[in-house]
């Protein structure tokens, strides 16, 4: 039993409470990225923050949420990879327009 | 009840949770939404004036809400597959209606959204940047339905007592899906709503 309230206690300590604390940051980070829309602001700088704040939140979901930080390094690679060729993309085809 | 069941990590080490195939599944759909994000980007690129004077008639604010709503719901799928791994099937079947609520939010506000499109006459064809902001949310908007629909069929089976602490493998499978709907649209909203 003494195990048993141990385990849940763990549980408690090691999935939902950094859950919450990741849930919380991404309305945070929403919000950011909602403010430089609402000011309709623009510009290499503030676009590479924009990204940079997408591929935070990206790695807060499929790290902490979908559970990949407790999994080997390949399926954190395959994630994190999408999310810098998705993101480095998006980069590229910004700058490409600025000429 | 064994002291293993309560781990935390119930599936098998360094692999994710739920079953392998959605895994394959998910990243088939990444690969596919990741093309369509791309192509989009480098579609705006050569056409910049276009896609920012299009997109200041965008409701950014039901895009944000949309996305607090999203977040929120995944982290209410997070709630339940915490509760089905310490064997509390009613505290799951309960996270997961709320998630599932939620998923109707967010549905509703894009049909609003897509609604004062369409009666101001805007369509598929009204440009390049309407061709692309509505096949990607409505591609989007498919894979909450069928997010909500698995979410749905495990939450029936978890209210018919189908999941216990040792054996959840159907929620973390549902959960898995659900986060890459949500993931997909923390990338689309500022890269259709935001970035100018």
């Amino acid at each position: 039993m003494e195990n048993i309230m141990h385990n849940i206690e763990n549980q408690r300590s090691q999935f939902i409470r950094p859950c919450t604390r990741v849930w919380l940051a991404l309305l945070v980070l929403t919000g950011i990225t909602y403010s430089i829309g609402r000011m309709e602001l623009g510009g290499t700088q503030i676009v590479m923050l924009v990204l940079i704040i997408t591929f935070i939140k990206g790695e807060m979901v499929a790290g902490f949420f979908m559970g990949l930080r407790k999994t080997s390094l390949l399926w954190r690679a395959i994630m994190a990879s999408w999310l810098l060729i998705v993101g480095g993309g998006i980069a590229i085809a910004y700058l490409v327009g600025l000429k | 009840m064994s002291t293993q069941t309560l781990t935390l990590d119930s599936h098998k080490a360094g692999t994710p949770p739920g079953d392998l195939a959605i895994w394959f599944f998910i990243f088939a759909e990444l690969l596919a939404f990741g093309i369509f994000f791309l192509s989009y980007a480098f579609a705006r690129a050569h056409n910049v004036e276009l896609f920012n004077e299009s997109q200041q008639h965008l409701n950014r604010e039901s895009g944000a809400i949309n996305t607090v709503v999203l977040i929120t719901s995944s982290y209410f799928v997070v709630r339940a597959v915490a509760a089905i791994r310490e064997g509390l099937s009613r505290r799951c079947v309960h996270w997961l209606g709320a998630a599932i609520g939620l998923g109707g939010v967010f549905l509703v506000i894009k049909l609003f959204e897509f609604h004062a499109k369409f009666s101001a006459g805007i369509s598929l064809s009204t440009n390049t940047f309407y061709m692309f902001y509505l096949s990607l949310t409505i591609f989007h908007f498919m894979h909450v339905i069928l997010g909500m629909v698995i979410l749905a069929a495990v939450m029936l089976k978890a209210r018919r007592g189908g999941y216990s602490a040792e054996h959840h493998t159907g929620v973390e499978t549902g959960a898995s899906y659900w986060h890459m709907v949500d993931l997909l649209w923390i990338i689309l909203f500022p890269l259709v709503y935001v970035i100018r």
